[in-house]
Parts: C-alpha cells; sequence; structure tokens
C-alpha cells in the first residue's frame, strides 16, 4: 500500500479508538451470548470460531488547511445485502452533532479489522458525496503483544493509473495524538487500573511499588547501554565521539539531582507529618477499642453492684 | 541536547575549512581565530583532531595551536597566566572564553557563588555578572539555572558540555557505575519492600483467623456448660443473654 502524497497532517483524538473499541467490544459480547444460550450443537460450533464481525461508524471532526483533527465519532448500521450503511441514520445523527458542535463535519469512517478490503471503497465511494475526500480509519482488534504503536491506521483514497485503467486506492497516512487537557486525565486513569475492590493496604503499597519499580528499571537499562557503551569507547572498539561524549559528560554533572538542604528539610518534615498522622491514626484506632471494651465489662460486671441498675458509668 | 544539534554543522563547516587549508600555516591560525570567535560554537576538539591543526604544534605559529587547546579545555585564569605565551584575543575570543569559563565552574560544583563567579570571570560588579550570565549563557542555552540574589549565587540546573580530557573518560565511566550501582541496590530494596507488605498482609489474616477461631471455641464452650452464675441465680437466662453479649 503506497503512502499518501496529499500532505495532509492527521491529529486523532483518543477518544476515537474508545469509541471504536467500544463498539467493537460490544457487539462481540452481544453476538456470543445469544449462541451460548441455544445450546444447539450446530450453533455451537459456529460460535467456537471466534469470527468477530465488522463493526462500521463515522468519524467526525474539524478540517482547517491542512490539518485534519479528527475529535469523535459514532456507530453506523451496515447493510450487507446493498453493501451500504444506514444513509438516514447518517443523516439524522449528523444533523444532531450539528446542533451540538456545529464545527464538526463528516470527515470519513470507520471499520475493524486487519486490512483493507475492496469492498470498503464502496462504502468510501458513498461518502464521497458528503465530504469529497473521506478518511478510512481502520482499527485492528487482534492484540498483538509484540506491536508498540496503536493497531490505528489512516487510509486516504486517491486516483492511482493500474494497468491503464484510473482507479480508486487506498493509501496509507501518518497521524498523531492529540489529547486535550480532560482527555489526558481519563487516559491515565485508564491505564493506571487498579483492582476494583481497592484491596488491602497491602496490595495497594504493592501495586504502587511496582509502578516505581518498572520505572527505575527502564532508567537502569538506559544507564547500562551508557556504561557498557563508553567502556567500549574507553577500550578503543567503538570510534570516540565527541559530541556524545559531551552530552555524557553535561548529563552526569547533573547528579546528584537533588541533594541541596532545602530539600533535605522538606523531605524530613513531610516524613515527620507521615509519621505523626499515622500515630495519631494508631491512637485513635486503639482508643477507640478501649471504650468498646470497657463498655462490654461494665455491662457484664457492674451490674450486680447495684440493685435493679442497668446503668454504667464510665 | 539542541546545543550539540545547533553546533554538529558549525563543527562540521570548520574541520572541512582545516582540512583544505594545507598551504601556510597562517591561514590555519586564521581557521582558528574564526572559529574560536564564532558565536554558536563551543566544541573544539573535533577541530583539534585535525591533522594540519596538529601539524601546526611544532611550526612558528604553535602559539595558535595552544590557544586553539586553551579553547578546548581551559580557563579564563589560565589564560591570563599564560598570556605571554599565547597571542592577543579579540572581544568576542574573550566573550567566549568567559564562557567556556562558566561551564567549567558549572562542571565542579551545582552551585556557584557570585564571588567566585566574579573572581573567575573578572567582572566588575554584579550588574555586569547577571547580565553576562543572563544575555551570553542562559539566553544562547549553553546554561540553565536560578539565579538567587538574596544568598548570591547561581544554581545551575543544566550545562553543556565542554570537550574531554583524554583522563576525564574514566571519571565519566566511575560515575556511571556508581550510579547503576545505586539504581541497582533500588531496585532490590523495593523488591524487598514488596514481599515485605505481602508477608506482613499475610501473618495479619492468619492473625486474625485464629482469633475468630478462639472466639468460635469460646461461645462453644459458653454455650455447652452452665456457668456458676456471680450474681442472683434466679436470673439465669438474662445472665446467659449478658455472657452472650460480651463475648459478642
Amino acid at each position: 500500500m503506497a503512502s499518501s502524497t496529499s500532505g495532509l497532517t492527521f491529529k486523532l483524538h483518543p477518544l476515537v479508538i474508545l469509541n471504536i473499541s467500544d463498539h467493537h467490544t460490544r457487539v462481540k459480547s452481544q453476538s456470543q451470548r445469544p449462541s451460548s444460550n441455544c445450546g444447539d450443537s450446530a450453533a455451537s460450533s459456529n460460535s467456537s470460531a471466534p469470527v468477530a464481525s465488522r463493526v462500521y461508524g463515522c468519524v467526525i471532526g474539524v478540517q482547517t488547511g491542512r490539518t485534519v483533527e479528527i475529535f469523535n465519532s459514532f456507530e453506523l448500521l451496515y447493510d450487507p445485502n446493498t453493501h451500504s450503511l444506514d444513509r438516514s441514520f447518517l443523516e439524522k445523527k449528523q444533523e444532531l452533532y450539528k446542533k451540538v458542535f456545529p464545527n464538526f463535519y463528516i470527515l470519513g469512517w470507520y471499520s475493524t479489522g486487519a486490512n483493507a478490503e475492496e469492498s470498503d471503497m464502496h462504502i468510501h465511494k458513498a461518502l464521497m458525496d458528503i465530504n469529497e475526500s473521506p478518511v478510512y480509519l481502520l482499527l485492528n482488534p487482534l492484540i498483538n503483544h509484540a506491536q508498540k504503536d496503536l493497531p490505528v491506521t489512516i487510509y486516504e483514497s486517491e486516483m492511482h493509473v493500474i494497468d491503464g485503467v484510473p482507479q480508486l486506492i487506498f493509501v496509507r497516512s501518518s497521524y498523531n495524538i492529540e489529547t486535550v487537557e480532560a482527555e489526558r486525565i481519563s487516559v491515565d486513569h485508564v491505564a493506571h487500573l487498579k483492582p476494583s475492590d481497592g484491596g488491602s493496604a497491602a496490595t495497594q503499597l504493592a501495586a504502587h511499588l511496582t509502578g516505581i519499580h518498572s520505572a527505575i528499571k527502564m532508567l537502569n537499562r538506559r544507564i547500562r547501554v551508557l556504561h557498557h557503551y563508553l567502556n567500549a569507547m574507553q577500550k578503543g572498539e567503538i570510534p570516540c565521539e565527541n559530541s556524545l561524549l559531551r552530552q555524557v559528560s553535561s548529563l552526569l554533572r547533573r547528579l546528584p539531582a537533588i541533594e541541596s538542604e532545602k530539600f533535605q528539610d522538606e523531605f524530613l518534615m513531610e516524613y515527620n507529618d507521615t509519621l505523626l498522622i499515622s500515630y495519631l491514626a494508631m491512637f485513635t484506632d486503639c482508643s477507640s477499642t478501649m471504650n468498646d471494651l470497657v463498655d462490654k465489662i461494665n455491662v457484664a460486671y457492674d451490674k450486680h453492684s447495684r440493685r435493679g441498675g442497668r446503668t454504667s458509668f464510665i | 541536547m539542541d546545543i550539540e544539534l545547533k553546533q554538529s554543522e558549525h563543527i562540521d563547516h570548520f574541520v572541512k575549512q582545516a582540512s583544505i587549508t594545507t598551504d601556510s600555516s597562517s591561514s590555519l591560525a586564521n581557521v582558528i581565530i574564526e572559529a574560536t570567535s564564532h558565536p554558536s560554537l563551543f566544541a573544539f576538539s573535533e577541530i583539534l583532531s585535525v591533522p594540519n591543526i596538529l601539524q601546526l604544534q611544532g611550526t612558528d605559529n604553535s602559539a595558535y595551536f595552544d590557544l586553539l587547546q586553551m579553547f578546548a579545555y581551559g580557563t579564563w585564569s589560565e589564560y591570563k597566566s599564560k598570556a605571554s605565551n599565547l597571542p592577543q584575543l579579540t572581544p568576542d575570543q574573550v566573550l567566549k572564553l568567559k564562557q567556556l569559563t562558566m561551564l567549567t565552574l558549572a562542571e565542579s560544583n551545582k552551585v556557584l557563588s557570585y564571588d567566585v563567579l566574579l573572581h573567575e570571570l573578572d567582572v566588575g560588579n554584579v550588574r555586569e555578572l547577571e547580565d553576562f550570565l543572563i544575555n551570553e549563557c542562559m539566553y544562547v542555552g549553553i546554561v540553565r539555572g536560578k539565579l538567587d540574589q538574596l544568598r548570591r549565587c547561581f544554581e545551575v540546573q543544566f550545562a553543556a558540555g565542554r570537550d574531554l580530557r583524554p583522563g576525564q573518560l574514566g571519571n565519566m565511566i566511575h560515575t556511571l557505575s556508581d550510579w547503576l550501582g545505586t539504581s541497582d541496590g533500588l531496585l532490590i530494596t523495593i523488591q524487598d519492600k514488596m514481599k515485605w507488605a505481602e508477608t506482613m498482609s499475610e501473618k495479619h489474616k492468619k492473625h486474625q483467623k485464629k482469633t475468630e477461631k478462639k472466639l468460635e471455641q469460646a461461645k462453644n464452650t459458653l454455650s455447652l456448660k452452665k456457668l456458676p452464675t456471680i450474681s442472683r441465680p434466679t436470673w439465669t437466662p438474662k445472665n446467659m443473654g449478658f455472657y452472650r453479649n460480651m463475648m459478642d
């Protein structure tokens, strides 16, 4: 697949990715449950092959000059008979969105799958009357642990001459992820999923420490690489590269990063505060337990010293 | 490190020029003067390693070679002590040497007092010093830090690297291995802490279970036997009720 030549820069908001993956997950879970309920052997053999059906939808956003910014998306129904998306629904949704976000236009459509297919071109052409050059966003729902990037690709359509026939084909484009402050908070929240019941104090501490541990491990790995490189340079295996050496020396000069008096003072103050608060909490806990115990003893033993008296003091 | 990016073009340019001019050592001297007065060039070891320049050592213009070395490794005070052997400096070169002195000072301490700076840089008063620091060092980008006027010091957060003398590489490797050792130790400490947290929570759970078991046993034994009551035996059912409440 050739790469795009239109020179447009694409900016993708994480909300779109979450919407598409949510749509896909919902459809997948809804399609699996009814088939597991009918204990038919034919149905179960059909549902045992995990063929996830493709989901379709529309992406909307703003296009200013050469920058295309995709903000939001919504789902559409795909009619397999006519190989097209539900037009009336699309127009109704477009009207509704226009009322809330007057700036947003329909920029294109999305779908899930591993590769772009020929049938997608039909849908693409159908959308070309709303937007003369729509974008096609493809999300690959298969989880590939080796892959470091997001499984999202953006395709544009271009007219290429193939075998003497001018045809519209999909060409890939690159994109950047762009976030607003609110989106960054929610993405951060999703990234740090904690166990839902909160766990005991030990599990929370363990989760926190694990985060720190992995961060320091990454730093450690990188320092090790530098160390190895410098050693090799000293032994003469690698020719000396002065600019790199200068950068490393300026980096090392920043260590120790925090060692002024002010830091020590503030650190110790905060440490003492934390210890004080936990001591205080322990105190309160102990005194409330003592109080309960005293009440019970009163109830149990005090009554024999007074006639008919159920009340106790302390 | 954007300084390095900015410098790399100039370095290439001067290295090319130095290798091209083979005719006379005076033109090489001119190249050196140009390089040392260039406002954005702070790295000279590449130029020092060009063979034409190295040849300059033996000839009449070896003073220029010493000058280049001074700019690569030395400071303003070193220049002043050897001023008789070295050629005169233009104001551009003086400025550059002072900037490089700044970088060397930032190597040793992170907090530089104004007095030290006034002395090393030969500046008259604090106002000129601050102007020099702000305009020539921070806006150029070789140094980043905070000026503390109350305590009359300059805290360095980042300083660009100078050319390395051959011996300094060993120090850097030593520092790196220390850093590596510290972070390894820290990783082990964190892992130990996590294991400690787990074992403590296990112990706590076990302790809770034990006490609950004891409680159950006590309840069972009490409900089985008839207790010798402390108070009036006529209130036996209520006694049992109170004892049960206490156990709960």
